[in-house]
């Protein structure tokens, strides 16, 4: 394993990897990291530029894809909230830094059991390491902070909810539904931070009571700005 | 087939079923008064309905099932809040206006909405609302409310979750289950803010956040963190172990049981589930 997803705390490895320069080797530590890597289908691997090439990470198909688009979900928010704790924004209070402290904690859990959790079912299809790109985040600045945290968490709900029929296994299907509440909870929190009362707000939940479903292609859509490779998502579930 | 070695069977599982359970204990005690014949006609009703109990488990299969379950908690959720609202009690908490008054009104519209929903997805097979729901004490203080608020919340989210499986295996018809997942999540929500709430009025949950940390009730009923019914499939709030990892030591960096926990809500099956709302409400 390598130590760059061990030590999520600190937040280094994503600050450095913001350096297009330092982007390159990141993938290189990955893919170098781990055996499993040789399973992946990862185009442009083999293109040595780095003129602004993208990897491309498929996520695979089956129920497999599905865990592997919940890790790379959560390996963003994990990183997002690990940035987040490193370096807090200007204001924050005792209790907001414990709140946000404890978010960081679930999304590291969640990133670590699916790496985990996917490499003993299928260790050849795991994704690698992504490297996720905060450069429109302003990490000083409460409000960037957490309209991004809120971006996330929404995204990350209606991602579940809309991926939960696409999952043919019960067990993973249960394992995504105690995960998807805990990621409405902090949904809930953040957006009460930002303006209280806003935890399930009209523009997330609908006029019949119901919270968002995404497509995997529109969840990719809304998340492909933060990540650095391009995740293709066509067979998630097929 | 003999019967009663059944019930006793069943009693040696479960010594306490019948004592737990006043009308069941009728059910058997009549079973055992009345004459072989009536007592065979009736026996499949009853033995079904001690076995569940004793048992637990979600007892639930087809989809009309479900939604009707999760149809009785939101009747009680609507009513519960609309009982709020216009409570004398809680009048100088939740004032015109108010964030607080504001946030319950949402609440309160979001499961009116899934009533709504629910009945039409269910057309004639509609359960009908119970004639009326007390809650008892539930509205005397403004931090007595939030905690029942709390339990319901919580114990909603529980629920849906409990089910999801179920509605795959029907079939999943007009992909019912991803609207079922859309209603889980909202819940969810409203059990963060509610929580937050609370915080602020109830010392018992001054520390506690939007998610749940351990089993802890913070004055909550303990059973809607508790472990549900077999706890192998659903565990107390407290559990550590997904997928058969510890997650607290097997992910390669170390965390904190608590920490654990909150990462992940966990299911409750439906017997457990009415139970609980049985407990803190009588419909």
């Amino acid at each position: 394993m390598s130590k760059h997803l061990q030590t999520p705390e600190t937040g280094q490895d994503l600050g450095g990897a913001l350096q297009k320069p330092i982007q390159r080797r990141s993938f290189l530590l990955y893919t170098g990291a781990t055996v499993a890597a040789t399973g992946l289908l990862l185009a442009g691997c083999d293109d040595d530029d780095d003129n602004g090439t993208t990897t491309t990470v498929n996520l695979g198909s089956g129920d497999v894809g599905v865990l592997n688009y919940a890790y790379a979900l959560e390996q963003l928010e994990a990183a997002f909230y690990a940035q987040v704790v490193a370096t807090p924004y200007s204001g924050i209070t005792a209790d907001e830094r414990t709140g946000l402290t404890a978010i960081a904690k679930h999304e590291a859990i969640h990133r670590d059991f699916f790496k985990a959790a996917i490499t003993s079912v299928a260790a050849s299809q795991i994704i690698p390491g992504l490297t996720p790109d905060f450069s429109k985040v302003n990490f000083a600045d409460r409000n960037s902070v957490l309209t991004t945290a809120k971006t996330f968490e929404d995204l990350g709900v209606a991602a579940y909810n809309g991926a939960g029929a696409l999952i043919k296994d019960n067990t993973y299907l249960l394992l995504a539904g105690k995960i998807v509440s805990v990621e409405a909870r902090h949904a809930g929190y953040i957006r009460d931070l930002l303006s209280n009362g806003d935890f399930a707000g009209s523009d997330v939940v609908n006029a019949s009571g119901l919270d968002r479903a995404l497509s995997v292609a529109d969840v990719l859509a809304a998340a492909q700005p933060f990540i650095k490779e391009k995740i293709s998502g066509d067979n998630v579930g097929k | 087939m003999n019967l009663f070695k059944i019930i006793a069977d069943l009693e040696k599982v479960d010594p306490e079923m019948t004592a737990r359970l006043t009308h069941r204990r009728s059910a058997l005690t009549l079973l055992g008064d009345l004459s072989k014949k009536f007592a065979l006609a009736a026996a499949p009703i009853a033995i079904g309905s001690a076995f569940n109990k004793a048992m637990g488990q979600n007892t639930l299969s087809a989809v009309n099932d479900v939604l009707n379950f999760a149809l009785t908690l939101e009747y009680l959720e609507e009513d519960f809040y609309a009982q709020a609202l216009a409570a004398p009690t809680l009048a100088a908490n939740l004032t015109t206006g108010s964030a607080a008054r504001n946030a319950i009104q949402t609440i309160k519209n979001h499961e009116t909405a899934h009533v709504t929903l629910l009945k039409g997805a269910l057309g004639t097979a509609a359960v009908a609302r119970p004639a009326s729901f007390n809650f008892g004490t539930a509205f005397a203080t403004y931090a007595s409310f939030l905690t029942f608020a709390q339990a319901f919340e919580d114990t909603g989210v529980r629920a849906y979750k409990g089910q999801a499986g179920t509605l795959k295996t029907a079939g999943n018809p007009n992909n019912v289950l991803q609207t079922a997942l859309q209603i889980h999540s909202v819940e969810a929500r409203h059990a963060a803010h509610v929580r937050y709430m609370r915080r602020a009025v109830d010392p018992l949950a001054a520390s506690q956040y939007g998610w749940v940390t351990n089993a802890e009730a913070n004055g909550a009923p303990a059973a809607v963190y508790n472990a549900g019914n077999p706890a192998t499939t659903f565990p107390a709030e407290s559990n550590f172990t997904q997928a058969a990892l510890d997650l607290r030591t097997q992910l390669g960096t170390t965390y904190t049981a608590a920490e654990v926990s909150e990462a992940f809500d966990e299911a409750l099956d439906n017997t457990t589930v009415l139970a609980i709302a049985r407990s803190a409400a009588t419909f």
